[in-house]
């Protein structure tokens, strides 16, 4: 077969202007499917996986700031399930927030910590951002994450309040309460927050500040501190989708548990959710309106191209066939020459798009709702040749065909 | 039933072509016999049905009526694919226009038919370069059908059409579109082929200087053969 090889690689240098026409055509549309397909799959991924997996907020239901008793908290993170068949939440997350200073005689924005007293691995799985982290950085806040597991009186801070309180890691401090009036905290820094929105905040382990509660109490003869009963700020839950969200609030507003004080039940996504329904529709017909639309056009632009090529050597078909060439030799061998210019063209395409918008741009930011950056899928490395194939294979079996067909008889007439 | 002598045996043949719901008859009852190693010429005016009978000949076409055998082979049976397979190994063609591939040089052009056969790369050296010897174009192999002279293209398609050594080779015409001296030259190396090689060629043409080369000249007439002039050796 590969005497024929030259033949095909000789009728493509036949027209230099067209082939690379007809390459440069085929790049461009590549290019611009792969480009519209990545967008459409990356917003794709992104929409099922906002509206499948979202998180809802329940805080107290007539005051602001929100406080709720911590009674509540075991109740809440089951979504108010009592009922073995009841719905029960993903995963939860309780909130109290702690806001302290190191120095109480002159209280500024710079010497001041706000915290968030919660579950320590619920920094892991529950804290937007942080619950996305994969891989070494992870691995890394676990790490860290552990280490206030272990010391009750720990704080993890972000790298700017770190800098503001001109602390080190490993250094301690006491937090001169001020929401909490005379609620001082004594805590060591155990590590530090990635680099994220948290790069102001702390983290405590809540279990220290209610049990520094408990050691006012004990301290002041009995009397309880005043935000004792209610240390509770918001109640994080995870659901599943939005069924799930649905039957977390009924459960949770109907319960009897959470009347006094009432609460009420949240979702960012209930908002989001009811956009990014009307996303997938205009998703689906890009998808499947817009790209094979571009698909056709390519498919046309190399069929025209081939077309001509193979119209101009007609005669020469013909004296193939006389020849001895048989339908099928002719028809693959114009196969063969588009599905050449068809596959390299749309694998340097192909390429050419994944490393600009990956390596060079580093991604591209797509200013659209929440969306983050967004990368040529790797896939696109394949997707994009086997375009270039099928666009080529489309495009060139009229022509091919036609080359197949070519009549015999044709040459000894007298019409050259 | 192998022929006697006859390279090319046609017996009886009508061809007729259907134009829309119109049947023209383009040959009738023709029959005629080509003994091996002869140079015969058909000549006969313009639509008299010359190319029509060469294409049967040539296994192009197959005929309406009548048995065609070449050797011991009836090609008028044959189909399509068969015939295709026949046409590479046993006849050579030479079209008045050449016909060479525009992007091939001489060598690729007269290795074309070669690569439908089971040869080896060296086997096949040898034969386009023993074709372009007979030719007397040994040293042109490289060169682009643009950058020969009509005579030396002629002479690359007549390489093309003995480099599988076949027995029979047709010529429509094949000096009709070149010069007197080029027209002489090229009939001088068909006569060749027929001597040294011992090749049967059926030569159409319609200038009788070039019939008078031939050792037996037919004239068609309205699909019919007329009378035959032998040529005075
Ligand atoms: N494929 C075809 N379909 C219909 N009619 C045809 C076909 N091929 C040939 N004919 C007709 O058959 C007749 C003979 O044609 P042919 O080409 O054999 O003539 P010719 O003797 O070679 O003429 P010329 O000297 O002009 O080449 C003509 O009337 C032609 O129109
Ligand atoms: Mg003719």
């Amino acid at each position: 077969m590969w005497k024929f090889a030259l033949l095909v690689l000789q009728n493509l240098g036949r027209n230099p202007l067209r082939t690379t026409l007809t390459v440069l055509g085929t790049m461009v549309l590549v290019a611009v499917v792969t480009l519209v397909w990545s967008i459409l799959d990356f917003l794709d991924k992104q929409t099922a996986e906002k509206s499948n997996n979202l998180k809802a907020i329940i805080t107290e239901r007539w005051r602001a700031p929100s406080q709720m008793p911590y009674s509540y908290v075991r109740g809440l993170s089951e979504a108010g399930a009592t009922e073995p068949d009841d719905f029960r939440p993903l995963d939860s997350m309780t909130w109290a927030f702690y806001g302290g200073t190191i120095d109480p005689k002159n209280r500024t924005r710079e010497n001041s910590v706000f915290a968030f007293c919660m579950e320590p691995e619920k920094l892991l799985t529950m804290m937007d951002e942080l619950d996305e982290m994969q891989g070494e950085p992870k691995a890394e806040f676990a790490a860290t994450v552990e280490k206030l597991k272990q010391n009750r009186r720990g704080i993890i801070v972000g790298r700017e309040l770190l800098a503001n309180l001109n602390k080190r890691v490993g250094e301690r401090m006491v937090l001169y309460g001020f929401n909490y009036k005379d609620i001082n905290l004594e805590v060591e820094i155990v590590g530090l927050f990635p680099d994220s929105r948290y790069n102001k905040s702390s983290a405590i382990n809540i279990e220290y500040l209610l049990s520094a509660l408990d050691s006012y109490k004990r301290e002041h003869n009995g009397t309880p501190h005043p935000l004792a009963a209610n240390p509770v700020n918001i109640v994080w839950l995870r659901v599943p989708d939005m069924a799930g969200y649905q039957r977390a609030s009924d459960q949770i507003l109907n319960s009897p548990s959470f009347s006094n004080p009432a609460v009420k039940i949240e979702t960012l996504a209930s908002g989001v959710g009811a956009f990014l329904e009307s996303f997938r529709d205009i998703i689906f017909g890009m998808r499947f309106l817009l790209a094979p639309a571009i698909i056709a056009t390519l498919a046309l632009v190399i069929s025209n191209a081939i077309g001509i090529s193979v119209r101009e050597r007609q005669m020469e078909f013909a004296v193939m066939k006389v020849l001895g060439f048989r339908p099928n030799q002719l028809l693959g061998l114009v196969l063969v020459e588009s599905l050449l210019v068809g596959t390299l063209a749309g694998f340097a395409s192909a390429a050419l798009t994944y490393f600009i918008t990956n390596d060079y741009f580093g991604g591209i930011n797509i200013q659209i709702a929440f969306f983050s950056k967004f990368y040529i899928p790797q896939a696109a490395l394949w997707w994009g040749p086997l375009m270039g194939v099928g666009t080529a294979l489309a495009g060139s079996f009229l022509p091919a065909w036609t080359a197949r067909s070519v009549k015999v008889s044709d040459v000894f007439a007298k019409v050259a | 039933m192998p022929a006697d002598s006859a390279l090319v045996r046609v017996s009886g043949i009508h061809k007729f072509f259907t134009r829309g719901s119109e049947r023209v008859d383009v040959l009738q009852n023709l029959s005629l016999e080509v003994p091996a190693a002869q140079f015969l010429g058909l000549m006969g005016p313009s639509g008299s049905g010359k190319t029509t009978l060469l294409n049967l000949i040539a296994g192009l076409d197959s005929p309406s009526e009548g048995e065609i055998w070449v050797g011991d082979q009836e090609i008028s049976r044959m189909s399509e694919a068969q015939l295709a397979r026949w046409r590479t190994r046993s006849v050579g063609f030479v079209f008045q226009f050449y016909h060479l591939m525009s992007v091939l040089s001489a060598y690729r052009n007269v290795e074309l038919p070669l690569l439908l056969l089971p040869l080896s790369a060296a086997e096949r050296k040898r034969q386009v370069l023993t074709a372009l010897e007979i030719v007397g174009l040994a040293d042109r192999i490289h060169h682009k059908p643009g950058q020969l002279s009509g005579g030396q293209q002629q002479r690359v398609g007549i390489a093309r059409a003995i480099v599988t050594d076949p027995t029979l080779i047709v010529a429509d015409e094949p000096t009709g579109d070149l010069d007197a001296k080029s027209a002489e030259e090229i009939l001088d190396l068909l006569q060749e082929l027929r001597t040294s090689l011992g090749k049967t060629i059926i030569m159409v043409t319609h200038d009788p200087r070039a019939a008078s080369r031939a050792d037996r000249v037919l004239h068609l007439d309205k699909g019919r053969l007329v009378n035959e002039t032998r040529a005075e050796v």
